[in-house]
Formats: C-alpha cells, sequence, structure tokens
C-alpha cells in the first residue's frame, strides 16, 4: 500500500487484530460508496461533516483511489519527502495537510519570472531548489538542466563559475541544449524518469510553448511522483494574469529583491523576493523576501526587512491570486 | 586489389548532365590559360589530353565542349565510391586522384575466387556508368601500377619506368640510359641504381615488384566485432532491417561477452542494391551489452536522422561493426535489491545523445584561462572527463560570477561621473538603469602572451575593468569597461556580460 500512514500507525498491532481492522475499514468503504451514489450529496457540508468523523475511511479510500490510479509515491529510500527553503515562516506555512513542512519532493513545482529581467532570478531558484532537495539525499546525483538552444542568446547562457559561486557543484550539472519545446518537454519526460538523476529543470519561455499543456505537466508530475525526482518547470514570459493550466503540485512567482548592501555599498547576497500563486492544497498568499547563504546552503529572511506584505510588487501579486485560484 | 577509373572526372559529367553530343573536356585556369584537365573517352580518342592547351584543343577539334574542373566533387565522388566497395573489404583505401585500393585478403572466398570479385566490383561500376580497370597483386603498388597500365597480375615487368611514379627527369634519365622497362631495372643491381638516383628509386622498385609491402590507409577504423548478413533477396522493409541490426548486436555482444568487452561504439552499414550505402552510428555513455538498451537507441537514431532511411530496391547487406569496445566486466547486482544509478544515468546520456547529436548534451569542465568566457568548457556529457571540484573564487562573499553569461557581451551606453570611475547609470535593451549600488573594478587583462607582439606596449590587447553593480529594482549586472581610459582607448565601450541572481 502507498505512503499513507495507515498501515504504519498499525504497525505495532498484533496481525490478528491488523487484518480484523483493514476488514472493517473495507466494509466502511463500500458502505462510504454506496452513500456517495446516492444522490444525497446535496448537502455538501452534511457530508463532509460526516467524512471528517473518519478520518482513516478517508485515508482508506484515498489509498483505493491511488491503488486503482496506478500511482505508486517515491519509494521508499530513506529520504524525507519534502524539502525545506530554511525560512520558517515558509515552510510552516506550506505544511497544509501533508503532515510535512516544506514541498513534496516528488512533485512538480512551477517558477515563473515575474518580468524578462528577473530571468536569472528565476533561474538561480530552480537551481538552489535542486540543490536544498539534492542535499537531502546521501549521495549526489546530477542535475538535469534541460533548455531550448537559441534562448541562451538572447536571455544569455549558464555560466558554470556564476553556478560554483552559488554553491552548486557544475561538475554535477547536466545541459541538454534541445532544438524546440517539444524536444525540451521529451527530455525532461526521460529525465524524470530516470532514477539516476536528482533534479530536472525545463525551462521554457513564451507565453505559449509548443507542447506545453495540461497533458504534458500531468505526465511529468506522474513520473516525478513515480521516479520520487523533482521537476521544477521553469517559465519566462508567460502571461501573469492567464497563466497556461498545468498539473503542477506549486506555482511560484520570482522577482529579484534589492540585496543588503556590504561594506563600501557593494551589491550584498542574492536576494528573491518569492510569492506563491497556486498550490494542491488550496495555499496561496505566501510571499517573502529570501536571501541565499551559500556556506550553509539554506535561505534565510534578510535582516532588516521590517514587513514583507508591505513591499508594493508583492501586494501587486497578491491582486491576482482571485483568478488563478479560481484557474 | 586496385581499381583504376581513368575517365572518373568525364563520367561525373556523364552522370549529372546526361551524355553530351559532342566530345568534352574539363579545363581550368592555369596561369591565365584554360588548361584541360580531364578528358572524356571520345576526346581521349580524338588526341586530346591532359595539359594541353584548350585553344589548342579546340583547334583540333572545333566542336569541343568545355566544363569546369571540379577536384574537390570528383574526391567526394571517389570516396562515395570506396564507400560502397566496403561491400567487399572492409580494408578499403583512396589513391587520389582517381584509383581504389582494396585489401582482399581473406574476402575473395566468398565470391569464389579473387578474379570474380573483381569482376564483379567492375560489373557494378559499370552499371553506375563508371568505367574501371582493375588488377590484382601482393602489394598495393604492384597493383595500382598494373591497373594503371591496363596490365594484369605477372606483368609486373612490362610496364615502362613511369610506373615508377618519380621525377620526369628520373624517367627520362631511365630512358637515356636504355631502361624502359621495370624488368629492365629488375636486373640492375641496387646499389648502382640507389647511388645514382637515391634511395627512393629502388624501394618504389621493390614495391612495383612485391618485394616489399605498404601497408594502405583504410577510410576508415575496421570494427574488432564485424558482424553481418547477406541476403538473396535483397530486404525492402525497413522494419525487417532493423530487426536484423538487433541480431547482429546480440551476435556481436555474445562474442564481446567473451572477451569481458562492452561496446562503445557502433557502426551500421546497409548496403543497398543499387549501389547506395547508408551509414549509422551510434555510441553510448559506457561500455555496454545490452541488447534492449541498443534497441531504444537505434530507434532514437533512426527518428532523429534528417533524411528517413530508404529501403529503394532493397538492402543485400546489412553490416555491424563495433568500432571501439571497452572492458566491462559481468556486474553483480546488489544482494539487498536497489536500482543501478550509474547505469541508469548512462543509459540517459546515451540515449539523449542519440536522439538531439552528441553535442547537446553537455558537462561543464573548467578550463584554464582567466578570462572569464573562456574558463569553461562544455564537452559532450558522453566522453566528459571525470569530474574536477570548481574552485570558487571567494569565500563569506556574495557571487563574484554571473549565473547567466552574455557571449558575446552586449553593449550598453554608460553614463559615469569620472571616465575612469564606476557607472552611474547605464543603458541597456532600451532602459535605463540607475545604479544604487557598485563593487569594482576587478581589472583583467587581456593574454597577451597569446597574441603577435604582445610583449609590446599598445599590442597586448584590452583591458576590461569588470564592475559588479544592482540597480534601483534590484537587479544585479555585471559590466565592464573595455579599455583603460586614456591609456589604451580614448572612449572605451561598456558592456554587459552576465547577469547575477
Amino acid at each position: 500500500m502507498p505512503s499513507v500512514s495507515l498501515p504504519t500507525a498499525m504497525e505495532s498491532l498484533d496481525p490478528a487484530v491488523l487484518f480484523y481492522k483493514l476488514e472493517h475499514i473495507m466494509n466502511n468503504i463500500d458502505s462510504d460508496q454506496d452513500r456517495a451514489e446516492r444522490p444525497a450529496s446535496a448537502n455538501p457540508s452534511a457530508v463532509a461533516s460526516a467524512t471528517a468523523a473518519k478520518p482513516s475511511v478517508l485515508r482508506a479510500r484515498l489509498a483505493k483511489i491511488l491503488a486503482t490510479s496506478g500511482v505508486s509515491t517515491a519509494e521508499d529510500d530513506g529520504q524525507p519527502s519534502h524539502f525545506t527553503l530554511g525560512v520558517d515562516r515558509i515552510d510552516t506555512g506550506l505544511r497544509g495537510n501533508a503532515g510535512a513542512d516544506g514541498l513534496p519532493r516528488a512533485a512538480l513545482h512551477e517558477l515563473h519570472a515575474v518580468e524578462k529581467a528577473d530571468w536569472t532570478s528565476a533561474a538561480a531558484m530552480a537551481l538552489l531548489w535542486a540543490q536544498r532537495c539534492r542535499n537531502l539525499g546521501r549521495e549526489e546525483r546530477p542535475i538535469l538542466w534541460i533548455s531550448e538552444s537559441g534562448e541562451a542568446r538572447r536571455l544569455g547562457r549558464l555560466y558554470p563559475p556564476g553556478l560554483a559561486e552559488l554553491g552548486i557543484d557544475p561538475s554535477g550539472l547536466i545541459h541538454v541544449d534541445a532544438p524546440d519545446s517539444i524536444a525540451v518537454l521529451r527530455a525532461a519526460a526521460d529525465g524524470v524518469r530516470s532514477s539516476a538523476i536528482g533534479a530536472v529543470i525545463i525551462e521554457l519561455s513564451g507565453k505559449r510553448p509548443k507542447g506545453l499543456d495540461l497533458t504534458a505537466t500531468r505526465r511529468l508530475s506522474l513520473s516525478s511522483q513515480k521516479s520520487g525526482v523533482l521537476s521544477l518547470l521553469l517559465r519566462s514570459g508567460s502571461d501573469a494574469d492567464n497563466p497556461l493550466p498545468t498539473a503542477a503540485f506549486s506555482r511560484w512567482q520570482v522577482a529579484a529583491g534589492p540585496s543588503s548592501p556590504l561594506e563600501a555599498n557593494a551589491p550584498g547576497h542574492p536576494v528573491f523576493d518569492i510569492s506563491l500563486l497556486r498550490h494542491r492544497s488550496g495555499l496561496y498568499g505566501l510571499s517573502a523576501r529570501m536571501e541565499w547563504n551559500r556556506d550553509d546552503q539554506i535561505f534565510r529572511e534578510p535582516q532588516g526587512t521590517p514587513n514583507i506584505g508591505a513591499v508594493p510588487a508583492l501586494s501587486a501579486v497578491r491582486t491576482n491570486h482571485q483568478g488563478t485560484r479560481a484557474a | 586489389m586496385a581499381l583504376f577509373l581513368p575517365y572518373l572526372p568525364s563520367e561525373r559529367i556523364i552522370r549529372a548532365h546526361g551524355p553530351p553530343d559532342h566530345p568534352f573536356a574539363l579545363t581550368a585556369k592555369i596561369r591565365g590559360a584554360m588548361v584541360i584537365m580531364a578528358a572524356d573517352r571520345q576526346a581521349v580518342a580524338l588526341g586530346l589530353g591532359p595539359g594541353m592547351k584548350l585553344a589548342d584543343a579546340r583547334a583540333r577539334v572545333p566542336d569541343l565542349l568545355a566544363f569546369d574542373h571540379d577536384p574537390l566533387a570528383d574526391a567526394d565522388l571517389l570516396s562515395r565510391l570506396a564507400e560502397a566497395c566496403e561491400r567487399y573489404t572492409p580494408m578499403v583505401a583512396v589513391d587520389p586522384p582517381h584509383a581504389l585500393i582494396l585489401d582482399i585478403t581473406g574476402a575473395a572466398h566468398l565470391h569464389k575466387n579473387e578474379e570474380k570479385l573483381a569482376q564483379d566490383a567492375e560489373d557494378r561500376l559499370d552499371a553506375a556508368g563508371y568505367s574501371a580497370c582493375w588488377a590484382l597483386a601482393g602489394t598495393p603498388d604492384a597493383a595500382l601500377a598494373l591497373a594503371r597500365h591496363g596490365l594484369k597480375e605477372g606483368a609486373e615487368a612490362q610496364l615502362p619506368v613511369s610506373a615508377l611514379a618519380m621525377d620526369a627527369k628520373v624517367h627520362q634519365a631511365l630512358e637515356r640510359a636504355g631502361l624502359y622497362k621495370i624488368g629492365d631495372l629488375a636486373e640492375r643491381p641496387r646499389a648502382n641504381l640507389a647511388a645514382r638516383f637515391g634511395m627512393e628509386l629502388t624501394v618504389r622498385l621493390d614495391r612495383i615488384l612485391g618485394i616489399e609491402d605498404r601497408p594502405i590507409d583504410p577510410l576508415r577504423r575496421i570494427g574488432n566485432v564485424i558482424t553481418e548478413r547477406r541476403f538473396a533477396e535483397p530486404l525492402t522493409h525497413i522494419d525487417a532491417a532493423l530487426a536484423c541490426l538487433s541480431d547482429l548486436f546480440a551476435e556481436a555482444s555474445e562474442r564481446l561477452n567473451e572477451r569481458g568487452q562492452g561496446a562503445r561504439m557502433i557502426r551500421m552499414m546497409l548496403f543497398r542494391c543499387d549501389g547506395d550505402v547508408a551509414r549509422l552510428g551510434l555510441e553510448t555513455g559506457a561500455p555496454t551489452r545490452d541488447a534492449a538498451l541498443f534497441k531504444r537507441l537505434l530507434r532514437e537514431r533512426i527518428e532523429a536522422l534528417n533524411d528517413a532511411l530508404n529501403p529503394g530496391f532493397g538492402y543485400d547487406l546489412i553490416r555491424l561493426s563495433i568500432v571501439s569496445s571497452e572492458v566491462l566486466a559481468p556486474q553483480q547486482l546488489r544482494l539487498e535489491g536497489g536500482e543501478d544509478r550509474q547505469g541508469d544515468e548512462v543509459a540517459l546520456l546515451s540515449q539523449l545523445s542519440t536522439r538531439l547529436g552528441r553535442e547537446r548534451v553537455q558537462k561543464f569542465v573548467a578550463a584554464d584561462s582567466h578570462i572569464p568566457e573562456q574558463g569553461l568548457l562544455a564537452l559532450p556529457a558522453l566522453n566528459a572527463p571525470a569530474p574536477v571540484p570548481w574552485e570558487r573564487l571567494s569565500c563569506d562573499n556574495p557571487p563574484m560570477r554571473p549565473l547567466h553569461m552574455f557571449d558575446p557581451p552586449q553593449r550598453v551606453q554608460v553614463i559615469a561621473e569620472v571616465p575612469d570611475g564606476p557607472p552611474y547609470r547605464f543603458t541597456w535593451r532600451r532602459k535605463t538603469h540607475q545604479v544604487i549600488r557598485y563593487e569594482g573594478p576587478e581589472r583583467i587583462a587581456s593574454e597577451w602572451w597569446q597574441r603577435k607582439d604582445g610583449q609590446q606596449p599598445g599590442n597586448g590587447g584590452l583591458t576590461r575593468d569588470y564592475y559588479r553593480v544592482e540597480d534601483a529594482r534590484g537587479r544585479r549586472y555585471w559590466l565592464f569597461r573595455h579599455g583603460l581610459y586614456g591609456e589604451e582607448k580614448a572612449n572605451p565601450d561598456w558592456y554587459v556580460h552576465g547577469l547575477f541572481a
């Protein structure tokens, strides 16, 4: 049975008791299904309250749905299923109903650059997430970076010494320079399926890249769930008001933030403004300014930032939550 | 065996334009005069030949046509013919301008005997519209000399001395001494010949007489393991051909297994019965004997082909050779289960490289240069060296190198308070950015030792002054001034070279 906490809760029980309990639950499920098939669901709050009384039933139902859909969750290789960013407010805010802080590792996440000029920040954010995720494991698996050729001239190409400066070993990066967006997605599908890869970063720019749709992202996120590979879809030039519908677990917006100056007014450590646009668990409104600390490989809130909500750029972001939630 | 194609250039023209009505010649301009480089069979029969001026030739044959001589096209055609001849033996060498050498040792029994094989080659060339003379001999030079002069095996003594292909002066001197044939030379003591004409003459003489052998330089490396299938009836279906390739690989990998090796580079050749050859190459990231991986890669390769495989009248010979192989010990899976990560990575890299091309799947390696854009190498991931940790420039500092780089750097308009000072405001892509914070300059000199007279002042190239700047919106740029103000350049240009996170 997949990684539902049901079997773990019963590990200490006697097998006979376990069997009895399971049977009991299965019976409940059947009756529950019967109930659901009846047209009595006109009052959703009543159904919700009824099912809330029996969390075990819900879990069993979930397990059954997962089992029939053919989705198995990431293999249990002793790694935590979630990775955190290091900023407590964000990590606990992302807990949702998953029961763990941070973001799930075996999922597809979307990162959007607010403007074209924020592209580098968004790319860095994706790489740093991949790095955070890689640090969870015992062995360092490579990051697969897939980009569309031709974009490099306009947006700049990845510069490995800069990667090293961020604390990511460039020799652990495999760069795939695909001729078009279809090839990008195909390569990504192969990469996500492979257990040898730590994270896949898919770089696509433009409003509607060819081939990027619900089906493609659903395929990616299913493969990601199966293999446990973090997949990040990095987008620039996307339509902020009307983003493409995707099957991603979460969608974030990334912009560059003003750094805290060092001595002699020199630019400081990289600072990012991120905000959550969409989340599977219905979370929204999370936003933060984060500074990357290379030596500890962690994000921190920069010192002397009083209240993030007061930043005008982010309040502008917040207004379009209604639209994205509805989508 | 040597194949000599005397009319190759003119037959190329005939194939391209159809047979012309009049004799024709191929001409090139040499020292201001149009000179005949090659002539067709009719023109040669009329007494025209290479080296004659076109005007003289026209005086003798008024309706002579002239085409441009194109030695590159001829060489290309010759190498294609050589490829087609690989059906007889993998050891095929090109002997420019007009000859092919085939090492048919051990390959002749497939055609009963050597004469039958040679006759088959001549027939096939004839069907394709090329006339050829062939000759068999123990050494390549002997075969070539015989083929050029239209003689057969054993007639070496009949060859004229010009078959030695020495200087015209040497040939003349030999003839003056009354030595017209190779046979005459062979009887002479070598020491005297060497004393008079140099060692080279005796070496060439020995090679023609078959006393000394010369290794030929085949067109392609021969594989370690070669498997092939010949078909009595040509295969006209791609799927059948692919299935055959898979079988051949299974056969080859069995033989590799005996040696404890795995294939790194596989070359496949599909010989069409009309002489066309389709080639496919596969490369893997690590030695392999895995038939499933081979099938997957082959499928990727076929899909990635620009012009799909066209069996036409069918393939009558399919050959698979393992060009490069490496040691691959039998692997033991771990007792406690778990998958083979290394193998998975290699399989993924091979698959992507096969589909997209090996140059498109890269790993980065640090290069030994302080010039920022030359400080890295993007190598194909399939044969990247073992990873070396990267040197980090700064400790407890913010990143000093950008994440994205523009190559070439992009021009910006900069306003600075003083000409050799930091930027105050800059315009890039029609947007103006106010510099709020900056750090610099980091001065990076050019590699003057790479330049001619670089040690002289003024020849060493321009120095760059790099600044890390942040604008009012919190975006960080890497700008540089190209040239020191006043010393190297009166009005140095500014460029943006990269973007920081």
